[in-house]
């Protein structure tokens, strides 16, 4: 597939001329594809069906978009900074996951006993408990895995840099063993975990839905999904336009020597990417458990879809941007999939990557 | 102590290729110090080596009298030297003002940055206009400029400039120079220039390299323009 994709890149590449017409050919067929797409799925779900199904593929989309931006632009900020491709980011992301199910679930014990303070406060009052336990799960998976992808490469990568297969068989190495210390202790990918039913209270802050008739039905959390990875997003756009260390950040994306040479300790500045990188994939993965579960198989699934992201978004001297918009193309699409094409929901994020290098090879955002 | 920083017998090595054949040179406080040759003759591997991007594999550099040959490039940087690459390196995807924010350094306050942006105006008074425009936008002699300026945002005691006129037009070449001229009065420069006849009012000092070696060296900078044989040696175009 990949060679006959450069093969297809090369031929466009010296015809200019054929390349411009496959690309209004491609932009008609899709325009046409899409309509015919819309019509065919209102005839079989009828108007009312198709509303309801398109309304519910977007608010999943969204919200699974959003759980692999915060996945995937750590990954992209390390391989944009460091030019460390992090084969171990998956199963960063998995750790996450069970790391905020197990705080969770801790926390919430120690909230319940009786012979601790924590009592007095929460008492029987679950809703207040479970918002105060995610949110414990959830910075507490960020730091933990901050700590872990910081220490990893301080005490490992940076012996490394410049030296491109070593990073990558350690990396792929980092991968296996954490994701084999996940079925130690969790099992294998056949077992996922969820807050309920595991929690003591069977009880999560946002477990309800929201129901808009007419079978408009969305699951709360899946909303507040959205929003979570929005304000991140937001916070993380302000961070680099707006502060000194994500400034530079950015500069070193372009020319990491030429920031040093600024007087600027691009090793410390590495390391705090590394941090940033994997704690973003910690968050992730934490946020994940209420909707989709902790699984140890999560690590090698979301390594493919950041590498998709990444590709479609714009890898090298591509933009943060970029990276946002691969990842709702990819969230999207795959539930738009999920709900009207069943069978390609695997697959169809191969079919838009494939699509989108023929036209633009240097992914949306990137250099061609 | 007359001289800001000395290069005493350094051999510098990239990858397995020997560049630098034991140069020895020194650059001495308030003057402007020119490094000739041709191409790959080891100029801007001199820089490099200076700021510890290439640490030489023996010999000694010394800035302000302390030894910082195999010190990391920030830490020589932040003792006082600012870099005007050679291809400008500007961050592209930053505005003019964000490419000056990430080069203040960590000595350097927020009012010590207003101070020296004063300064970069005066020079610069073009600056103000396309202060908030992104780098890459820029035109060949805008970039140019803020890669000087980047490198005054803080108050340096020595300014490495590598190559400054390369591809511009005559016109902006010679405005370039006038205002490394006025920038004698605060910093020391270590100058590597192509084109000699066109800063040889500006250098005090001169080194010719070749080869990885320096094969001439003076501070006469008429006479070296008069020398027709060492000229056509070392500086001419060869064909």
């Amino acid at each position: 597939m990949q060679r006959i994709n450069f093969t297809i890149q090369d031929y466009l590449e010296e015809n200019p001329q054929i390349r411009r017409i496959t690309r209004y050919v491609v932009f008609i067929a899709f325009i046409v594809l899409t309509g015919l797409a819309i019509y065919y799925a209102i005839e079989i779900y009828t108007w009312n069906g198709f509303i309801v199904g398109v309304s519910k593929s977007l608010v999943n989309g969204l919200a699974l978009s959003m759980l692999l931006f915060l996945m995937v632009s750590g990954f992209f900020l390390i391989f944009g900074l460091c030019d460390v491709i992090n084969f171990a980011h998956g199963a960063f992301f998995m750790l996450g996951g069970f790391l905020g199910f197990v705080l969770y679930i801790a926390t919430e014990a120690v909230f319940l006993d009786p012979a601790l303070p924590f009592y007095l406060i929460f008492g029987s009052n679950y809703f207040v408990l479970s918002i105060a336990a995610f949110t414990v799960s959830a910075l507490g998976a960020t730091a933990i895995m901050a700590l872990i992808g910081g220490g990893i490469e301080f005490f490992t990568i940076r012996r490394l840099y410049g030296n491109p297969i070593a990073q990558i068989l350690l990396t792929v190495g980092f991968m296996f063993i954490i994701t084999q210390v996940a079925e130690i202790f969790f099992g294998p990918s056949q077992f996922s975990y969820f807050i309920i039913p595991n929690s003591q209270i069977t009880y999560f802050f946002i477990s309800g839905a929201l129901d808009f008739g007419g079978g408009m039905i969305f699951s709360s959390y899946r909303i507040f999904l959205i929003f979570l990875g929005f304000t991140v997003a937001g916070l993380m756009f302000l961070g680099f336009r707006r502060t000194r260390i994500g400034l530079q950040i950015q500069a070193g994306i372009e020319d990491s020597e030429m920031v040093e040479a600024l007087g600027t300790n691009i090793r410390r500045l590495f390391t705090i990417v590394f941090m940033l990188g994997a704690g973003l994939a910690g968050l992730s993965g934490a946020v994940l458990v209420p909707w989709i579960g902790a699984n140890s198989g999560h690590g090698l699934t979301y390594l493919i879809y950041a590498f998709v992201i990444v590709v479609v978004g714009g890898a090298h001297y591509g933009r943060f941007e970029g990276t946002f918009f691969g990842a709702l193309i990819v969230g999207l699409s795959m539930q738009f999939a999920a709900y009207f094409v069943p069978f390609l929901e695997s697959v169809i994020v191969f079919i838009i990557m494939a699509i989108i290098l023929i036209i633009r090879p240097g992914g949306l955002t990137g250099h061609e | 102590m007359n001289n800001l920083l000395e290069i005493e017998n350094a051999h510098v090595y990239i990858g397995s290729f020997y560049i630098l054949q034991g140069i020895s040179l020194v650059v001495p406080k308030g003057e402007v110090t020119l490094l000739l040759g041709r191409n790959g003759s080891g100029k801007t591997t001199t820089m490099k080596t200076i700021l510890g991007i290439y640490p030489p594999r023996e010999g000694s550099i010394t800035f302000k009298g302390e030894n910082i040959a195999q010190l990391p490039t920030h830490k020589i940087v932040n003792k006082g030297m600012g870099y005007v690459p050679d291809t400008r390196r500007i961050f592209g995807s930053l505005s003019v003002e964000q490419n000056l924010i990430v080069s203040r350094r960590k000595g350097t306050s927020q009012d010590e940055m207003q101070e020296r942006m004063e300064l970069i105006f005066d020079l610069f008074p073009d600056m103000r206009r396309f202060l908030k425009q992104r780098a890459g936008t820029l035109s060949g002699g805008q970039q140019q400029m803020l890669a000087v300026a980047r490198a005054l945002v803080n108050n340096n005691e020595l300014l490495l400039i590598d190559e400054p006129t390369e591809g511009l037009s005559p016109l902006l070449a010679k405005n370039l120079i006038a205002s490394l001229d006025r920038l004698k009065e605060f910093a020391t420069i270590l100058l590597v220039e192509q084109n000699f006849r066109a800063v040889s009012k500006l250098g005090d000092n001169y080194y010719i390299f070749d080869s990885g070696k320096i094969v001439h060296e003076g501070d006469n900078m008429a006479a070296l323009i008069e020398d027709k044989k060492l000229v056509a040696q070392y500086l001419g175009v060869s064909i």
